[in-house]
């Protein structure tokens, strides 16, 4: 087991190495490049500005040494304050650039966790991103359980009754919930629960988008708020609670409806099985053969597609954080993109990859680990 | 499963048989090709049907509104009565939007480049993915794992990630470079599909015939192989019609997309979200119902087609 799951890390190793090179030609190929961006922030000094282009390894001309010079800078194996060839592998504490800095290497490049310098808010990138992690979490593991759980008991209780008019009735759901554009159910929904409800004086409970009343508390995921969330936390929870129900709701609407069809195939599939025949035939009753024999060897399935659909919790809330202005990592992209953030983007890119491998590999060993049917050595 | 009575060739044979002289027995006995069969079973299908009533509606809607209806998308009406301008009873059929444009003419007019875009976007994913899964799985070997390595890559970045960064970075708000990067990102997972279905169609029987009369490697691939698996390819390629008509609506709602004056669905709903605060809900109500039947006819036709194009279903 521990075999097969260090061979399935290192099969990722490419994975990650192409899409690091991905992220970083993302950043070359654009328009205007980095420098030009470095370029635009009033904020810092032209003394500063130098330090960073150095420390990127940023070139002024686009030739392949260079190119290689700032991938190498961007990784962290090179530093730029020297320019001559034994030099540039070594940092300022003598040791190679690429060890961790406790080891005498550099503290640059994305390998010693120095993602850049985020051009709209002038501060470094890691920061940037995770103060708008716990926004990102709290809307996508809400969704994510809610969607698998009613998805789980819609499937099932479709298969079971197939044909039924509640299996033909979710059918049809789902098809339709599934090709609504994500964005424009949003809206609908915005304007039915926080503007038509609230004009025709029936209930002002829906806000139109944010993730908590502004005029009330201090901006969210600051020292402040954290202190105002202390002094009141019910009504800071009912506060964010009334905010997460009409982006929660599209995103189980939306996702509920391909995981549902998804779970009713699984539980179809192994209500057809032979042992299902077996356990009806020795006379036990339907609602254990259902509940023992075909839920759990139905779930195998789903636990992996599960296991594939975690990528969501980072990245898969973009369209709706963006409708919904939710302070999260996609409406982070969305502003990172209208703003050409580049470092920001490589940053995101990079980090939403990382996840996407982790997933894959998980489902891989979640799937090893529920069947003992998988053979993996 | 449907209202009118059922008339398979089995049971019109056996009444052949019972009923009719020898003589019209010839006759009766129908011989269908694989299209025929195909239509026959896509027929029954009522949901399909529905979804090509419902394309066909969009379809005229696309070619002929603009005739018909044949105003200018960009003329705006001056005297709105407020910021959500008129509603769909002061101006029929659709009311305005917050600046005066008709929401029908926009959605009329829209309804050409958003097909346009879905359907030359299906054309390039397909074509690349049919070529890249063909290869890989048909010759296997090193080919299939470089390809499918790169597949694996592609895969792995978020997808409309990479689609907004390259739409806002290279698109330029025009029409072919958005509809490339739509085409040229959407055929990774298609290639994954079609591998699969050489690597086990390249086994049968009919391939190591086609070898054994000294058919060519490169015919084999194209014109043996490819048609049988033509049902799945169809499925998936009415998909990625719908998910590039969703994803130009997305992209061109936050403005990265096509430019102002080029009308398509996405773009006559951008900025729409600012006027729902004051009560404009039909400027994002019709382009959007519009795109969600449009979507929905697309599934219920590719549900349809997977039944029909099946070679193994049961007449």
């Amino acid at each position: 087991m521990t075999k097969y799951i260090i061979r399935r890390t290192l099969g990722l190793l490419p994975l990650f190495v192409g899409a690091v090179v991905i992220s970083f030609l993302l950043m070359r190929a654009a328009p205007g490049g980095p420098q030009a961006a470095l370029a635009g922030i009033k904020s810092i000094t032209q003394e500063d500005r130098e330090k960073w282009l150095r420390r990127w390894c940023l070139q002024a001309e686009v030739t392949p040494i260079n190119m290689l010079k700032e991938f190498g800078g961007w990784l962290g194996v090179l530093n730029c304050d020297s320019d001559t060839v034994p030099e540039i592998f070594f940092s300022a504490q003598g040791g190679l650039n690429v060890l961790p800095a406790a080891l005498g290497g550099g503290d640059n490049g994305i390998l010693h966790g120095d993602l850049g310098l985020s051009i709209r808010a002038g501060r470094p990138v890691v920061d940037v991103i995770l103060e708008r992690v716990p926004a990102t979490l709290l809307l996508t593991t809400t969704a994510l359980a809610l969607w698998v759980g009613i998805a789980i008991l819609i499937g099932t209780y479709a298969a079971v009754h197939r044909y039924s008019l509640f299996d033909q009735g979710m059918t049809f759901l789902a098809y339709v919930f599934y090709s609504l554009p994500t964005f424009w159910l949003g809206l609908m929904l915005i304007f039915f629960f926080a503007v038509f409800l609230r004009t025709s004086g029936v209930t002002d409970f829906f806000p139109s988008g944010g993730i908590i009343t502004t005029r009330d508390w201090p901006p969210f995921n600051t020292p402040q708020y954290w202190a105002a969330f202390g002094e009141r936390p019910m009504a800071a929870i009912v506060d964010i609670g009334r905010h997460l129900v009409l982006p929660v709701f599209t995103l189980v609407a939306v996702n509920i409806a391909a995981d549902s069809r998804f779970v009713r195939a699984a539980m179809l599939e192994a209500l057809n099985q032979d042992y299902i025949r077996t356990a009806r035939a020795k006379g036990l009753p339907a609602r254990t053969v259902i509940a023992k024999h075909a839920f759990r060897n139905a779930m195998l399935p789903v636990v992996t597609n599960v296991a594939l659909e975690l990528p969501f919790l980072v990245s898969g809330a973009i369209v709706t954080e963006t409708i919904f202005t939710w302070p999260g990592l996609g409406r982070l992209f969305i502003e990172s993109v209208g703003a050409r953030d580049y470092f920001v983007l490589m940053g995101l890119l990079l980090v939403s990859t990382v996840f996407i491998l982790i997933a894959n590999l998980l489902a891989d060993i979640v799937y090893a680990i529920v069947d003992p049917r998988i053979r993996y050595d | 499963m449907s209202d009118q009575p059922l008339r398979t060739p089995a049971t019109s044979r056996v009444t052949a048989l019972t009923d009719t002289a020898a003589a019209d027995y010839e006759v009766a006995l129908e011989s269908l090709n694989q299209w025929q069969l195909a239509w026959r079973r896509f027929r029954r299908h009522r949901l399909a049907l529905v979804g090509v009533a419902i394309l066909a509606v969009m379809v005229f809607l696309a070619v002929f509104g603009p005739i018909i209806w044949p105003y200018d998308p960009l003329d705006l009406r001056r005297d709105l009565p407020g910021p959500q301008g008129f509603d769909p009873i002061a101006m029929p059929p659709f009311g305005s939007d917050g600046a005066g444009r008709s929401v029908f003419v926009l959605v009329a007019n829209g309804a050409r480049l958003s097909m346009l875009i879905g359907t030359t976007t299906m054309l390039i994913a397909v074509t690349i993915g049919v070529l890249v899964g063909a290869v890989a799985g048909f010759f296997g070997g090193w080919v299939d794992n470089l390809l499918m390595r790169f597949v694996d890559l592609v895969l792995s970045i978020p997808f409309l990630f990479i689609v907004l960064v390259a739409a806002r970075f290279f698109g330029g708000g025009e029409l072919v470079p958005l509809i490339l990067i739509f085409g040229l990102l959407s055929w990774p997972g298609l290639a994954r599909l079609v591998r699969a279905l050489y690597l086990s169609l390249r086994e049968q029987e009919f391939v190591l015939a086609a070898r054994a009369v000294g058919v060519g490697d490169l015919r084999i691939a194209f014109r043996h192989i490819l048609p049988n698996a033509i049902g799945p390819v169809v499925v998936s390629a009415t998909l990625i019609v719908a998910n590039a008509i969703i994803l130009e609506a997305f992209v061109s709602y936050l403005n990265f997309g096509l430019k102002a004056q080029d009308i398509s669905w996405g773009n006559a709903l951008a900025r729409s979200q600012e006027r729902i605060a004051v009560g404009n809900w039909w400027w994002p109500f019709f382009p959007g119902m519009a795109i969600a039947l449009t979507v929905i006819a697309i599934n219920f036709l590719g549900d349809g087609l997977r039944d029909a194009l099946d070679p193994r279903a049961k007449e």
